[in-house]
């Protein structure tokens, strides 16, 4: 129901620069994942926009209006904490309740709103009892539930799922993809889990050091990686780095060689998926290495090889069984690999890129 | 192999650094051993009875006995079923409540007051041991500054002359609520610091992700204040309003250095009628009986309170 921007936003305290010069323009019913270790300004981001922050410069806007000198109350934002930050000495009924009685919502209207928002999240059984005698599921539900009781026009989300066990988290995970689907309200959240980011979000920023490193898609997030950072930071396991040399239209690192596109030249990273690698025969090979680890997971085997100095893991098939130290031959799809600049980690784009799409 | 040496180089120093005091404590009897955690509370123990159960204890003796200096002499329940039929004993309760209740409210709604004002300032947080000031001041010596300022020197009533507020001379002795109120305002004066640094450290020590909860969900500070804060520090409310109570029902220096019960006994406390009972008609069974029945109402009243604000806090 609302677009959100940020233009120019910096927030810095004393010294310290948290968020630097940022620049985001948050659709309207769009589903936006800031994702990024810890320390990245993610969650001072969202607090900005919450309106708990104030940025020390630069413009927020919500729904075209500039709302740097709105208060939070008057933002009509609701968000979901970490740490659920329900009203321990009222009940859940009460919780829910709390924003509207607050908003002024005629007493008639209340029960209903507060008894749809508690089905659409399963909680109804519940209503009657404090958010202690509750588990930590529940009281995440319960914290949802008062959040989109209310309609907002901005739903923000700080990390909510991280207290709550994988089992739980990956069936919260899709309600809370649902709800927002069903309900249509931009929502903004933030992760530094890369699952919940890739399987929420319409579009994922990644942060790291209070910089906006890459806005894209989950496809073009894992794809497309703009450099180094983005590369290494999103898939388990990560995206193989390989430092190395190029010239004449040939990469060259200890163990490895592969053709690579000519107007790569110079010390260059190259960058593989371990999904797009493939244990090959004699003669295709781009790398040879030795068995350094192999471990199964059920679907599929990763090794590990080391080569020359360095570590490279490989996605392989279910039943590929090797001893450690056997000598291994991989080719990788040429398609899919990535070249950054060593020095500054940027993407090289030389070639025009496959989509997955 | 590098971890297995380890693991066995540990177990077998380890023995070696505990064999001495293995020895130590075998030495001591069992006995002694378990005795030996008492023995070391005990001074503190014994310190604590002698100063404080023992006098107690001696108070109830008393209280059953008519004393004239050195000749007890065993009088049952009269002393109780006196002060049942004693003007002055209830009178000097009904003071007592009345000075204290005022004043403790009044203390308690000044000190939230400031506290919700304040405790978002990180400068409070910083200084809030100055405001502890009025309290380290001794009782008697505040309990003099303030005579002067009501009584002797007139400071207040000139005051108030300067200002308009009054003509001619204030005599705050000579009006039954003008000498309370000098007594309820040494009293605000000096410990409503006390209540607000409680108060203050309970508002911060609240989880800050609810009162942010709570302005995203549309609620203005006093709103937060009202549905939020009070109620999740009311134990502490309790607590606080319970040492106060219990200080304030046992208001003394104050009473014998500005009042002395004038006029006509309206401003005597429990306290001070117990000190007059004793030390002045030196009735020390009669004062001691007295004594007993305002231990057993201050008990049983912190009992109630304490226990209704806990009950209520929880589930």
């Amino acid at each position: 129901m609302a677009r959100i921007e940020l233009k120019d936003v910096v927030k810095r305290y004393g010294g310290f620069t948290g968020v630097r010069r940022m620049d985001l323009d948050i659709a309207d019913e769009e589903f936006l994942v800031l994702l990024g270790p810890s320390g990245c300004g993610k969650t001072t981001t969202m607090r900005m926009i919450a309106g708990l922050e104030v940025p020390s410069e630069g413009e927020v806007v919500i729904g075209g209006e500039v709302v740097n000198e709105v208060d939070a109350r008057d933002r009509d934002v609701a968000m979901v904490f970490q740490g659920y930050a329900l009203y321990p000495n009222m009940s859940i009924y009460e919780n829910i309740r709390f924003p509207l009685r607050m908003r002024g919502i005629p007493k008639a209207d209340q029960d209903r709103l507060i008894r749809r928002a508690a089905e659409m999240v399963e909680l109804g059984d519940f209503l009657d009892r404090k958010p202690g005698a509750l588990s930590g599921g529940q009281r995440q539900r319960a914290a949802l539930a008062r959040a989109v009781v209310r309609q907002p026009q901005v739903f923000l989300m700080d990390e909510p799922l991280s207290n709550l066990d994988a089992k739980l988290r990956s069936s919260m995970r899709v309600q809370i993809k649902h709800l927002q689907r069903q309900l249509k309200i931009t929502t903004v959240y933030v992760t530094h889990d890369q699952i919940e980011a890739m399987t929420l979000a319409d579009r994922i920023v990644i942060m790291e050091k209070g910089a906006i490193r890459q806005i894209g898609t989950p496809d073009e997030i894992y794809s497309d990686p703009a450099d180094t950072f983005v590369a290494g930071f999103i898939g388990a396991p990560p995206m193989n780095l390989v430092e190395g040399l190029a010239e004449n239209g040939r990469f060259a690192a200890p163990g490895l060689v592969v053709a690579c596109p000519g107007g790569v030249s110079g010390r260059v990273t190259l960058g593989v998926r371990p999904e797009d690698c493939h244990v090959v025969g004699e003669g295709l090979a781009a790398l040879e290495g030795r068995v350094y680890g192999v471990e199964p997971t059920g679907e599929t085997t990763y090794l590990t090889l080391r080569t020359g100095e360095t570590l490279f893991e490989v996605k392989a098939a279910r039943d590929a069984r090797f001893n450690l130290g056997d000598l291994v031959r991989i080719g990788f799809d040429p398609d899919r690999l990535c070249y950054f600049d060593t020095e500054t980690g940027a993407r090289l784009r030389v070639q025009p890129y496959r989509s997955v799409a | 192999m590098a971890a297995i040496d380890q693991t066995g180089g540990a177990a077998q120093a380890a023995p070696d650094r505990a064999r001495p005091r293995e020895k130590t404590l075998r030495r001591r009897s069992p006995a002694l051993r378990r005795a030996f955690p008492y023995l070391l509370v005990a001074p503190a123990v014994i310190y604590l009875l002698g100063i404080t159960l023992y006098p107690g204890a001696y108070a109830v003796y008393q209280s059953f006995y008519l004393v004239r200096f050195t000749e007890w002499i065993p009088v049952g329940f009269d002393n109780y079923v006196e002060l049942a039929g004693d003007a002055e004993f209830w009178q000097a309760m009904l003071n007592t409540l009345l000075i204290g209740g005022i004043a403790l409210t009044v203390e308690c709604v000044i000190a939230m007051a400031l506290a919700f004002f304040a405790y978002r300032d990180a400068l409070i947080r910083g200084w809030r041991i100055a405001f502890l000031m009025p309290m380290l001041f001794m009782p008697s010596a505040v309990a003099f500054i303030w005579k002067l300022a009501f009584n002797d020197g007139r400071v207040i009533s000139d005051l108030l002359r300067k200002l308009g507020l009054i003509e001619g001379n204030l005599d705050f002795l000579g009006n039954i609520w003008l000498a309370r109120t000098t007594l309820i305002v040494a009293d605000v004066w000096q410990w409503t610091p006390f209540l607000f640094i409680i108060f203050v450290a309970a508002l911060q020590s609240q989880d800050q992700e609810v009162e942010e909860a709570a302005r995203l969900d549309g609620a203005s500070w006093p709103a937060i204040f009202w549905n939020i804060s009070l109620p999740m520090i009311r134990p502490v409310i309790a607590v606080a309003v319970v040492l106060r109570g219990i200080d304030i029902m046992t208001m003394f220096t104050n009473v014998f250095i500005l009042t002395k019960g004038t006029p006509g006994g309206m401003t005597e406390t429990i306290s001070y009628f117990i000190y007059r009972q004793g030390f002045q008609t030196f009735n020390f069974g009669y004062a001691s009986a007295a004594a007993v029945v305002m231990l057993v109402i201050t008990i049983l009243a912190a009992q109630l309170v304490v226990k209704r604000a806990f009950k209520s806090g929880k589930t």
